[in-house]
């Protein structure tokens, strides 16, 4: 593949406010060089590595990143302090707590329908879902068949925007409960490490919380 | 009892775990009476500072009793004969719980790294020459943002608010002889009864300074009434 393409790709990802994917690029380069042009998904990476190669070795204080199904340019993470200063939109509060938990039960458990939802939180989560809906972190998705046809809902892109992810499949793994119940022979010794892991997990959201009181 | 700052808890299932892990408690094997007691002390004090929250901690203090009375109960059996523990359902659930509040930490973790970087904004200033392109109907958009869209227009609608004025053709002159016939024909006449089913303030006031200004041309008299808030009109022989 040419070279000369280095810079389209560069163009079509730097004009491109939402994620743009490498199918997106190649139908552009096709679209107004003709269809016979030989651009392959690989050659688009290969060139968008190379862009961030060439980014990096001129000490530039952008780069091109993986995200939300495509690509976009972005800030080099050591200059937050000073955007964070000027930008209004990153100093806007984190997510709660309830807010965080309610995005990880939807996201792994997509679609899911409100009282699916709160049956796992143990609580009523009708202000967090307005509140996650309105920050377009999740969407609603469909209507479920069950009984009642209730709302169901999924993540969007911005909610991979939000969080750094490629795609919904780069979140990182829960541990899988049901496994550990099943296999009694290690039942005990797995009851150990689980506790300690509880413990573990408790003990650090104890001081973090402390942390946040200071 | 044992004060807790509220916030800290997402809910029921948070606030056991808290327990759980306080008291180094097996989550396989949790005592159910002495963990019912510190709930029900927990959902004491917030049921008297926030009622709405305590409903959920309240269901699940139910549910806990409801787990306390079944182990005192012989246990119930299965299908291959074993013994239910009638604990189970609430280790699941909390369990379960605890893996997605893990998960919500991963999340967490990665919220922090990404509020690190900005995407390129301000596209709105970039030159760009855009092709018309007539044959994408619908893009990206399902049913759903279509009906959020027309909904945030109809309410953004506000009903234009109307303001009428409605002219009342009434002189002083008018009220005037108005009056003066009146009191021509009663001798002695009430203002309140005068001024009785006037609808319009206007006519009310433009009959009082009517009253007023015959007053003036000493063409009739005031004088006290015995009812309070009320006067009477005299007519003034020979004007």
């Amino acid at each position: 593949m040419d070279n000369i393409y280095s810079s389209v790709i560069e163009a079509l990802i730097f004009s491109s406010e939402e994620p743009i994917g490498e199918t997106e690029i190649i139908n552009a380069i096709k679209g107004i060089d003709g269809e016979d042009v030989s651009i392959s998904v690989e050659d688009v990476q290969t060139c968008i590595d190379n862009l961030n190669t060439k980014f990096e070795e001129q000490k530039l204080s952008f780069k091109i990143i993986k995200i939300a199904n495509g690509y976009l340019f972005s800030t080099r993470p050591e200059y937050a302090k000073y955007i964070g200063f000027l930008s209004s939109e990153k100093s806007k509060r984190r997510l709660s707590q309830a807010a965080l938990e309610t995005l990880a039960i939807i996201a792994y458990k997509q679609p899911i329908t409100k009282p699916e939802l709160e049956s796992i939180r143990g609580v009523n989560s009708d202000y967090i879902i307005n509140t996650l809906l309105e920050k377009n972190l999740i969407a609603i998705t469909g209507r479920s068949e069950s009984i009642g046809r209730p709302l169901l809902y999924g993540t969007t892109d911005e909610f991979l925007k939000y969080f750094g992810l490629y795609k919904l499949s780069d979140l990182p793994k829960p541990r899988e409960i049901d496994e550990i119940m099943k296999d009694e022979d290690f039942q005990e010794q797995k009851q150990r490490i689980l506790m300690n892991m509880i413990e573990e997990k408790t003990e650090e959201e104890a001081s973090k919380e402390s942390d946040d009181d200071d | 009892m044992y004060k807790i700052k509220l916030d800290q808890f997402e809910g029921p299932l948070d606030l056991l775990l808290f327990f759980i892990k306080r008291d180094e408690l097996n989550i396989y094997d949790i005592p159910i009476s002495k963990i019912t007691k510190e709930f029900l002390d927990y959902v004491n004090l917030i049921k008297m500072l926030d009622l709405e929250v305590a409903g959920d901690f309240i269901l699940m203090a139910s549910t806990l009793m409801h787990i306390k009375v079944r182990m005192l109960l012989p246990r119930e059996v299965d299908e291959k004969g074993e013994e239910i523990d009638p604990r189970s359902e609430l280790i699941q659930a909390l369990l379960e719980y605890k893996k997605y509040k893990e998960m919500s930490e991963e999340l967490s973790f990665l919220e922090s790294n990404q509020r690190k970087i900005s995407f390129r904004g301000n596209f709105s200033e970039d030159e760009k020459i855009v092709p018309p392109d007539y044959e994408i109907l619908l893009k990206n958009v399902t049913v759903f943002d279509l009906a959020k869209a027309f909904k945030k227009a109809m309410d953004k609608l506000k009903p234009e608010v109307v303001h009428e004025i409605k002219k009342i053709n009434i002189t002083i002159d008018e009220q005037i002889a108005y009056i003066l016939d009146l009191v021509e024909k009663n001798n002695e006449l009430h203002f309140l009864s005068l001024v009785h089913g006037m609808k319009e303030k206007l006519r009310i006031v433009v009959t009082f300074i009517a009253l007023l200004e015959l007053t003036k041309m000493g063409m009739i008299g005031i004088k006290e009434s015995t009812e309070f808030n009320d006067f009477v009109i005299l007519k003034i022989k020979n004007g």
